[in-house]
């Protein structure tokens, strides 16, 4: 066979020549490509963010706006008013530059936090963008599929099918995706009626991690803050992680469960945060300097003359928060029992006795089936 | 003549399908983003139409007592019975709209219970679970309108 004779015709020499050549090539390929590789094969990938490492530089959101900003298209000169009007068009297309929150021009920002931790502020930096749910409620109850999670699980928004309407949003935890009015499909269908834009938010480099590349905001961290690779390694290193930083915190180890946000929120994510502190501290910094950006920005958008939903202020603010969050598809995981067993039950009472006599309580003479069934659509 | 059911299970059941059918076609209508936007949830008693979760929780309630009412049709018929029904499907398009609603919704049931499904898949479900919706939904209301009417001989 040719290719026994090409592996027989190998020296010795150049077979090492070939392992040392691969072996290189690997190494200059940052040894990244194994979990983009696992990205390939569609295997579930998960990121681990260790926050002790994060310097607030922004790389990761320069890298992010550099590569995607562009593929969110600008919308038509007259955004159409959606009917009725409290529909609000949001427009954030001339704000591009906004880059201290989520909008759909900025799928990832930095969280700039001082912690009030054990008598003293502490300087703490978060990347936050779509957390990629493992069971994803966006993806679940999008109506019209437009918002999908591949094997691999990304989850992203198809441009070319969303309607704008915003579910995702609603629907997750952290409010995450973004609306910008004027653009999709919708304008070719009823744009006053139905429809009002094109939701965006991160699909983790999608279109790179297909190719075995890393997401960009991996790649362009100088201090190594995130890692991706196949979930359940992640789970575990996220767990080896949180329990060091417990313990330098000088909490007990077993209560490294503290220190890991996006383990079991929203039933499991697929992007874990592991940082110096406990979440429940990190939650109440946020939210102390969400609720202050919050009042300014209102009242600067008042100051322009504008409502708070021309200038984009709606829900919250394109910020998550990191409180605790139950799993959303709880209910809907338990009540396809219902689903299941309900098909069983009625054909077996249908078949049985119990039921079968229920019909004899109202039996009466008729004419014969054929006559009965016939012509009625 | 033969012997044979009349309406099996009675007015009961007649208004257990029509109950079940009914908040099947509002909360499912209520899983695309209108409620909220043309005033519905502002009615009185309808702000929860405006909650997806509390709907879809409802849809699949509606959804478990269908099956189990059609279910149970299926295992009288399979008993050997011939009966006339005063509820639910009368013809072959009627069971085959419900069909496509059950393998369908059985499909975006099993993603939202954690099982991975490919993107297309769940797309052609959404829009075919949609389509088949707004096909019973129609059929269903000129049933209502055109009436039914026991077999000739026959109190309704």
């Amino acid at each position: 066979m040719p290719e026994t004779k090409t592996l027989g015709s190998l020296s010795r020499r150049g077979f090492l020549k070939g392992t040392a050549a691969a072996a290189a090539g690997l190494a200059v390929s940052g040894l990244a490509l194994p979990q983009a590789v696992q990205a390939a094969t569609g295997q579930e990938l998960c990121t681990l963010l260790d926050l002790s490492r994060c310097i607030g530089c922004e790389a990761c959101v320069d890298g992010c706006r550099d590569a995607w900003q562009a593929t969110v298209p600008d919308p038509v000169a007259n955004i159409p008013q959606p009917f009725p009007e409290r529909v609000p068009i949001e427009d954030w297309s001339r704000r591009k530059d906004v880059q201290d929150r989520l909008t759909p021009y900025n799928f990832l920002y930095v969280e700039h936090l001082e912690v009030p931790h054990k008598g003293q502020e502490q300087e703490l930096h978060i990347p936050r963008r779509c957390m990629h749910c493992v069971n994803a409620p966006c993806t679940n109850l999008c109506p019209f599929g437009a918002c999908q999670t591949e094997s691999n699980g990304v989850t992203h928004i198809d441009q070319d099918v969303c309607l704008g309407g915003a579910k995702c949003k609603t629907v997750c935890p952290w409010h995450i995706p973004q609306r910008q009015s004027g653009v999709g499909i919708y304008l070719n269908l009823m744009p006053q009626m139905a429809g009002n834009g094109v939701m965006f938010k991160c699909h983790r480099c999608l279109p790179l991690l297909e190719k075995g590349q890393q997401p960009r905001c991996i790649e362009v961290c100088p201090q190594k803050v995130q890692s991706i690779g196949p979930r359940d390694g992640q789970l575990k290193k996220a767990e080896a992680l949180a329990r060091q930083m417990a313990v330098k915190d000088g909490a007990p180890e077993d209560k490294w469960g503290d220190y890991v946000y996006g383990l079991k929120e929203n039933g499991g994510t697929g992007t874990i945060y592991v940082a110096p502190m406990p979440f429940s501290e990190i939650n109440a910094a946020i939210m102390k300097d969400h609720q202050e950006k919050a009042k300014e920005e209102r009242a600067a958008a008042a100051q322009a003359g504008l409502k708070p939903e021309q200038a984009g202020l709606l829900g919250n603010l394109g910020r998550p928060p990191m409180g605790r969050v139950a799993n959303s598809m709880e209910n809907a995981e338990k009540l396809t029992l219902a689903l299941m067993i309900a098909p069983v039950a009625g054909l077996a009472a249908g078949l049985g006795k119990f039921l079968a006599k229920v019909g004899k309580l109202t039996q009466k003479p008729v004419a014969p089936a054929s006559k009965q069934e016939g012509g009625r659509s | 003549m033969s012997l044979h059911d009349y309406s099996p299970g009675g007015r009961a059941l007649r208004w257990l399908y029509g109950v079940a059918t009914g908040l099947a076609v509002f909360t499912g209508m209520a899983q695309l983003p209108i409620m909220k936007r043309f005033y519905l949830a502002d009615l009185p008693g309808l702000a929860f139409s405006a909650d997806f979760y509390v709907t879809g929780d409802l849809h699949y309630l509606a959804a478990a007592a269908l099956l189990l009412l059609l279910a149970w049709r299926l295992g009288l018929k399979a008993r050997g019975g011939s009966f006339w029904y005063s509820w639910g499907p009368r013809s072959a398009w009627g069971w085959a709209l419900l069909g496509v609603l059950i393998a369908t919704g059985a499909v975006k049931a099993a993603r939202n219970a954690g099982v991975y499904l490919p993107p297309a898949l769940l797309l052609t479900a959404d829009f075919t679970h949609l389509g088949a919706a707004m096909a019973f939904m129609f059929t269903g209301l000129g049933s209502l309108i055109k009436g039914r009417k026991a077999p000739a001989g026959e109190g309704a």
